[in-house]
């Protein structure tokens, strides 16, 4: 069993005031500041729920896929993911888009797709996400 | 309302246990961090998991979804601090799952109450779309407590 933690704390109104995740359990980041602007418009430069989600997503995807290309005797070189999280307020998280590049010794583009599609259905984030009305992939060989 | 899109990268180079990978922030640029899979279930050492990662969404969402309620409440927040953890189990037969996420959430707010401050968790559990969206496959609970209220 494994427990992730993050502190985050949040002074004044949602519009004007300002947050700021302090601290996670690892220590790996933090203080990042946070605030309703830079999530509903433009980031500014500030990270927001939806891009640790995606954040989240591509590296789950990532290693379940690492996993399974290992699993069927053709370990990958390397693997380039992004997630892309598209939220609309008010109505929530609307679409997650998995694009996939990766170098794989040995494997054909239909093998490559295969476990893509698998790492995309069995990593825990996919699994904990799948209320998302879209999950979107592109897998190709790089 | 617009859509709002948020984008997110990793490159792993390796096999899973051996491997490990870079995720950055791609949309602001705030963050750009090693994972490994043995800092992810076993002991962090310093560096983040996909699991840390939602706890600092699932905190994020709902404290912003906490200020918007206590706001429209006419009670605004003067300081609120949200812990979240997230579990990651091992199910038979399934393998890994996040199983939960527990929210505790503590703050001022002039003009409420223990039991309005309560209220207004619930609503903001209710308005998050994370929380939202874990609920179908974990058990998301929430602890509010209101610090020097009336």
């Amino acid at each position: 069993m494994a427990d992730r933690t993050a502190k985050v704390t949040w002074s004044g109104s949602l519009i004007e005031g300002g947050g700021r995740i302090e601290s996670v359990g690892s220590g790996a980041f933090g203080p990042l500041d946070v605030t309703w602007d830079s999530r509903a418009e433009d980031s500014n430069g500030r990270t927001s729920p939806e891009e640790l989600i995606a954040a989240a997503h591509a590296s789950c995807f990532s290693m379940a896929l690492s996993h399974g290309l290992a699993q069927a005797g053709t370990p990958a070189d390397r693997l380039d993911t992004s997630a892309t999280v598209t939220f609309v307020p008010g109505t929530g998280i609307t679409k997650i888009a998995l694009t996939v590049r990766g170098a794989v010794p040995g494997v054909d583009a239909a093998s490559f797709a295969e476990a893509a599609q698998a790492a995309k259905e069995g990593c825990p984030v996919s699994k904990a996400l799948a209320a998302v009305p879209e999950i979107t992939l592109d897998a190709a060989l790089s | 309302m617009p859509r709002i899109v948020r984008e997110a990268d990793i490159a792993w180079e390796g096999t899973l246990s051996r491997g490990a990978g870079v995720v950055r922030a791609t949309s602001s640029g705030a963050f750009d961090l090693p994972v490994t899979i043995a800092s992810r279930v076993a002991e962090p050492e310093g560096k983040t998991s996909p699991e840390e990662l939602l706890a600092a969404a699932h905190a994020t969402c709902f404290v912003t979804s906490l200020a918007g309620e206590l706001a429209k409440a006419g009670t605004p927040p003067e300081h609120l601090s949200v812990h979240c953890t997230i579990t990651m189990d091992e199910v038979e037969a399934i393998g890994h799952r996040i199983v939960s996420s527990a929210l505790s959430a503590r703050g001022t707010a002039p003009g409420a109450d223990a039991a309005s401050f309560a209220q207004a968790a619930e609503a903001a559990d209710a308005g998050c779309p994370f929380s939202a969206l874990i609920k179908a496959s974990a058990t998301v609970t929430v602890e509010a407590t209101l610090e020097g209220g009336s």
